[in-house]
């Protein structure tokens, strides 16, 4: 016989008071139950995240509606006006990448952001904000440029290319008349992150011309760009280099052959620890502003050089500033995933004012966090440093792992890649600073030049007081694979737990994320026999999300 | 003053329903669900049938000159 | 052909590295120093109290150590590098000068240095940077490498004699080695060589991996003995091809090509000699020094360089080894996980054939290729290919015809053929004609004899006849002058 549930006046109150708690606050995070609102396999929501009502109406406002809006701003500002939407949409119609990543940026944004609540959510939002209109800037100068859409010739004229691993501040020197894009930077890196289904028709490309299934897949992508003939005609000449690794070498080759346009090669040296090295390199980089002066008909500017990379310092400090309070305090708002992205992004990049005007806002949120101790990520069970380099389709895994298990990624290795002013005394000592800084390219410092590079992740782990490594093992990374061993060694020596992440970069067929959160759900209830925060994470399928 | 009145009220009232609409987009995905079960596939479609160059037609010219600057 | 004769002793000579040469070697007191990568000078290597040996693993198909440290995704050679240095296989090492010249290697040399792997108390790894580039800035930057990071150390690890004298000497030395390589290799360019691939790529292998000086002897008797080699009175092989790619110190993967029906009459790969062989040169005003930069840095063809113009001049140089050394052909080889090659492999086996009209084969191996029964279709199938397109161009090597020409050659063709068949026709008829005539007056002959016979036969018939009228005339006569005389008698009588 069942049992009447009577309810008192008191469960009553309880409930509404728990109701209206929930309305204003939102629901506690063991309570939220965040994988229920996934429409199986899309990773769409049935309905978006309540996180209560000054938050939710944030993120609808200041998120949202806010994004949307510069989105179509930015289109405008950077095209030249109203002409701007018209050029857009040539882009669109012509261009893969921009078209399908550009519309579902909203998405990437949600999924960065899922579960985050007050300031953490307000400075990690920033940053994807920075992103875009960064990302908006770029790729509308590709296309006011592109002959391939009619573009205007004078502007062809004073833009150059570069591979995206060459850093922007090579170019400096003409910032003021002549306006460098990267070649892969928002054709491929950025649609990796916000659309993974765009990369995939290009490294079926590459590999539909006879190159191997196992060169890494990220130079195969940017090789499949240019087969598929998806790149815009927006630059005169290009300055290339050997970053990352051998296939960023291989690929050169073939871009080379299907822009056939004047190039300069600028490679790094690898052995960048020897001091022979870095006046090779210095002189690497004169003869370079040398092809560019005769290439464009412009002169080198010194006083434009110094004063972008005075500011690109500015920006330097600010993220000492903030790796002071990741690695001291618990009250650090910004997200792994922001970390990581918007710091390889802008280091790389180099001077630009969006850059300013974000960590300006970051800094106000960062101070009031630090005053009023606020801490974004209270159920943090392990601090995480995340190394190597990181699945760009699942690069919000720290979001999910923070939701679904308290793992709170702090800092990660291509955040630390470049950790250095450059001095601006004299030009000697720039061109030695820049030379350096130069070398320390993304997913390279800490790869090349000796193996102690990479076993820095101790020095970091101390450093950010974390317990945890997040170990990304990408699976067609020669350089990583070839010391696997040695760091399964280091762990077991050193007692740390590391979780393996298998990936394939920008490849989503060869490890699904549905993989990557089971090989983390393993090891947290098998090793580190933990609960999990909230348990409708623990399993769902996103197999055809963006 | 009536009329500045009413234009006030019918613009306040529409710029309500126009926000409360985005509301109800922004909560219920709908955006997301419109790109995904219609813009994307339909664009993925219009660049799968798209005619494009082939680039390996391209002559490998092997007469390009040699950049180098040692003055 | 009659067999070389010291061939056997190389081949055992390339059975491990630890060979009956380096043993020597060691013996007498030299330093041993491993490489792996063109890029570090050999020459450098061999200066008076040391000696080079460029590392192979040979025979090292599973290599199960390696793989736990560098993962089964890396590049095959690597990993037993990797496996025969866990093994015990190059504890003779006194030093490795290292290079990072592509990822893998690297990552083996950097183990050798992080790891008590190389079991010899003075063993130590030095590292130097190459460039990416072949200008005036990357020879000065290669110069100071190898004297920082290769004699200077040398010198002071060792006390090895960095002179500008001994690197004279060294010179001298490496370039005999070079001229009597370049003069063997020179035998595979005759139209039918007296030298196989396989027996050069031994050959070659052997100065790359034991002491110059203990090599010599049998490289100088080598050279006299391909003097006078007589090749086969009937070639065994029927297309000439060059082979291509990275790193291949495995002569058995020759061995494999050439028994498909093909000689391999070029070696273009990290390992060969092509380049790698030829004589260094010092200039007047320079030092041994940097004509040794100069000549490496401008030899190399690696897939590393960067520069427009020398990553284009690639394919032309493969295309001018096909012609110089007449082959028929091209196998374009990458070891799997190579990556540099990859890219130059795929993108080779597109422009070669194209552009340079090279029949060109695309082949991805191991380090030890276990699984030759695959390799050897593929080569199959290409030798066949390259053999019939040799037949096809053999009556006139001349540039392709326009369409025009074409058809019109066609047309011609098929006239003449036309002109001939009726001419044939119109033989036959009149073949047939002039039988049927024969046969016309044969018969009329016969005819006419047959007719005579008869009239014979009539006119014999007819005397018969008329004979035996007038037989019977007469007997009838006869009757009748009978009866009558009868008649007479009984006349008489009855009266």
């Amino acid at each position: 016989m069942s049992e009447k549930k009577t309810y008192t006046r008191q469960d009553v109150m309880n409930k509404v008071k728990s109701l209206a708690s929930d309305f204003w606050n939102g629901k506690p995070h063991e309570e939220r139950r965040l994988g229920d609102l996934y429409v199986d396999k899309t990773g769409l929501y049935k309905h978006r995240e309540w996180r209560g009502f000054r938050d939710t109406m944030y993120y609808f406002n200041m998120i949202w509606l806010y994004n949307y809006g510069h989105m179509v701003g930015d289109i405008m500002k950077y095209g030249g006006g109203l002409k701007g939407p018209i050029l857009f949409a040539k882009g669109v119609w012509r261009y893969r990448w921009l078209g399908q990543s550009y519309l579902p940026v909203m998405h990437w944004f949600d999924r960065g952001l899922e579960g985050m609540r007050g300031e953490g959510l307000r400075a990690s939002a920033w940053h994807y904000r920075a992103m875009v209109s960064e990302t908006i800037r770029q790729f509308m100068r590709m296309l006011q440029a592109d002959q391939n859409l009619g573009g205007d010739p004078e502007i062809w004229k004073k833009t150059l290319a570069h591979d995206e691993t060459v850093w922007g501040g090579i170019f400096y020197p003409w910032r003021d008349r002549i306006d460098d894009v990267p070649l892969q930077m928002i054709p491929y890196f950025v649609t990796c992150h916000v659309n993974n289904h765009v990369v995939l028709n290009y490294i079926d490309a590459a590999q539909s011309i006879g190159l191997p299934g196992d060169p890494c897949p990220m130079c195969q992508a940017e090789a499949g760009i240019f087969i598929l003939d998806d790149v815009p005609d927006y630059f005169p000449a290009v300055v290339t280099s050997n970053e990352a690794c051998d296939g960023s070498v291989g690929t050169s080759v073939l871009q080379d052959w299907m822009m056939n346009k004047p190039l300069f090669a600028m490679p790094q040296p690898m052995q960048f620890d020897d001091p022979l090295v870095q006046e090779h390199c210095a002189r690497e980089i004169e003869e370079c502003w040398k092809f560019i002066e005769e290439q464009t008909g412009e002169t080198f500017s010194w006083d434009e050089l110094v004063k972008h990379l005075e500011r690109q310092n500015e920006l330097q400090r600010f993220e000492w500033e903030k790796w002071e309070v990741a690695a001291n305090t618990d009250y650090y708002p910004i997200n792994g995933v922001s970390q990581a992205l918007y710091r390889i992004y802008q280091s790389q990049d180099g001077d630009r004012d969006i850059w300013h005007e974000t960590d300006e806002r970051v800094r106000k949120i960062l101070e009031k966090c630090v005053e009023n101790k606020i801490n974004s990520y209270p159920l943090t069970r392990h601090r995480v440093i995340a190394w190597s380099c990181a699945p760009l389709y699942y690069s919000h895994w720290c979001t999910w792992a923070y939701n679904c298990w308290g793992l709170n990624c702090i800092i990660n290795m291509d955040s630390l890649m470049f950790d250095m002013t450059i001095r601006t005394d004299t030009y000697e000592n720039t061109l030695q600073d820049m030379a350096l800084y130069h070398e320390w390219a993304p997913m390279r410092r800490m790869a090349v030049g000796g193996m102690h590079h990479i076993f820095e992740l101790w020095e970091y782990m101390e450093k950010f007081h974390c317990d945890m490594v997040m170990m990304y093992d990408q699976l067609q990374c020669k350089g990583m694979q070839g010391v696997h061993g040695l760091f399964e060694d280091e762990f077991r020596a050193r007692n740390i737990h590391a979780i393996w992440m298998p990936h394939a970069l920008p490849d989503k067929r060869t490890v699904s994320r549905s993989e990557i959160r089971s090989i983390v759900n393993d090891y947290m209830t098998t090793i580190m026999h933990e609960e999990p925060l909230d348990p409708t994470l623990l399993e769902f399928d996103d197999s055809e999300g963006w | 003053m009536r009329a500045l009145l009413k234009t006030l009220k019918i613009l306040f009232f529409l710029c309500t329903g126009l926000y409360i609409i985005l509301f109800i987009v922004f909560f219920f995905d709908l955006d997301g669900k419109a790109l995904f079960y219609g813009v994307e596939p339909f664009l993925s479609n219009h660049y799968d049938r798209m005619k494009r160059k082939d680039p390996l037609e391209k002559i490998y010219r092997t007469d390009t000159p040699n950049y180098e600057y040692n003055d | 052909m009659k067999d070389l004769k010291h061939l056997i002793r190389m081949e055992n000579l390339l059975q491990q590295a630890n060979n009956e040469l380096v043993q020597e070697a060691k013996e007498e007191g030299r330093k041993a120093l491993g490489y792996t990568c063109y890029f570090m000078p050999e020459v450098l290597l061999d200066l008076p109290g040391c000696f080079s040996v460029r590392l192979r693993a040979p025979n090292c198909t599973t290599p199960v150590m390696a793989t736990y440290y560098m993962s089964g995704r890396t590049c095959h050679y690597g990993r037993s590098l990797m496996e025969r240095a866990l093994e015990g296989g190059f504890n003779f090492l006194d030093a490795q000068m290292a290079t990072e010249t592509c990822t893998v290697t690297c990552r083996f040399q950097e183990h050798l240095q992080r790891m008590d792997i190389i079991q010899n108390p003075d063993f130590f790894v030095e590292f130097m940077d190459v460039p990416f580039k072949k200008t005036e800035n990357s020879l000065l930057h290669y110069r100071k490498q190898l004297q920082a990071h290769v004699l200077d150390k040398l010198h002071e690890k060792f006390g090895i004699d960095t002179s500008d004298e001994a690197l004279m000497k060294a010179i001298q030395q490496h370039n005999e080695v070079c001229r009597l390589i370049t003069e063997i290799g020179s035998y595979r360019k005759l139209d039918i060589p007296t030298i196989t691939g396989y027996e050069f790529a031994v050959i070659q292998l052997t100065t790359l991996t034991c002491p110059k000086d203990k090599i010599l002897p049998m490289l100088r008797e080598t050279a006299e003995e391909l003097k006078t080699r007589k090749p086969d009175a009937k070639p065994t092989w029927k297309v000439k091809l060059a082979l291509a790619g990275a790193e291949n110190d495995d002569p058995d993967f020759t061995k494999l090509i050439e028994s498909c029906g093909a000689i391999v009459v070029a070696d273009r790969y990290c390992y060969g000699s092509l380049p790698g062989r030829e004589e260094i040169v010092v200039q007047e005003g320079e030092t041994p020094l940097e004509a040794i930069a100069r000549h490496y840095l401008i030899t190399s063809c690696c897939p590393r360089f960067m520069p427009q113009d020398i990553m284009r001049a690639r394919k032309k140089y493969l295309a001018d080894v096909c012609r110089e050394y007449n082959a028929d052909g091209l196998i374009v080889e990458s070891n799997k996980f190579c990556e540099y090659w990859s890219y130059e492999r795929t993108i080779d086996a597109l422009v070669i054939p194209r552009d340079f009209d090279i029949p060109t084969c695309s082949i991805e191996k191991e380090y030890i290729n276990s699984a030759s029964g695959q390799l050897r279709t593929r080569f199959q199938a290409f030798v066949e290919s390259v053999e019939l397109k040799k037949l096809h161009k053999e009556p006139a090597a001349k540039e392709e015809p326009t369409l025009k020409e074409m058809v019109e050659s066609r047309i011609e063709e098929k006239v003449e053929q036309i002109e001939d068949h009726i001419d044939d026709r119109l033989v036959k008829v009149e073949n047939k004609i002039s039988d049927i005539e024969e046969k016309r007056q044969g018969v009329k002959g016969v005819i006419e004899e047959k007719v005579e016979q008869i009239e014979d036969h009539i006119g014999d018939q007819l005397v018969k006849v008329e004979t035996a009228i007038s037989d019977f005339e007469e007997k009838r006569q006869e009757v009748k002058e009978t009866i009558k005389k009868k008649g007479q008698r009984k006349t008489r009588s009855e009266r």
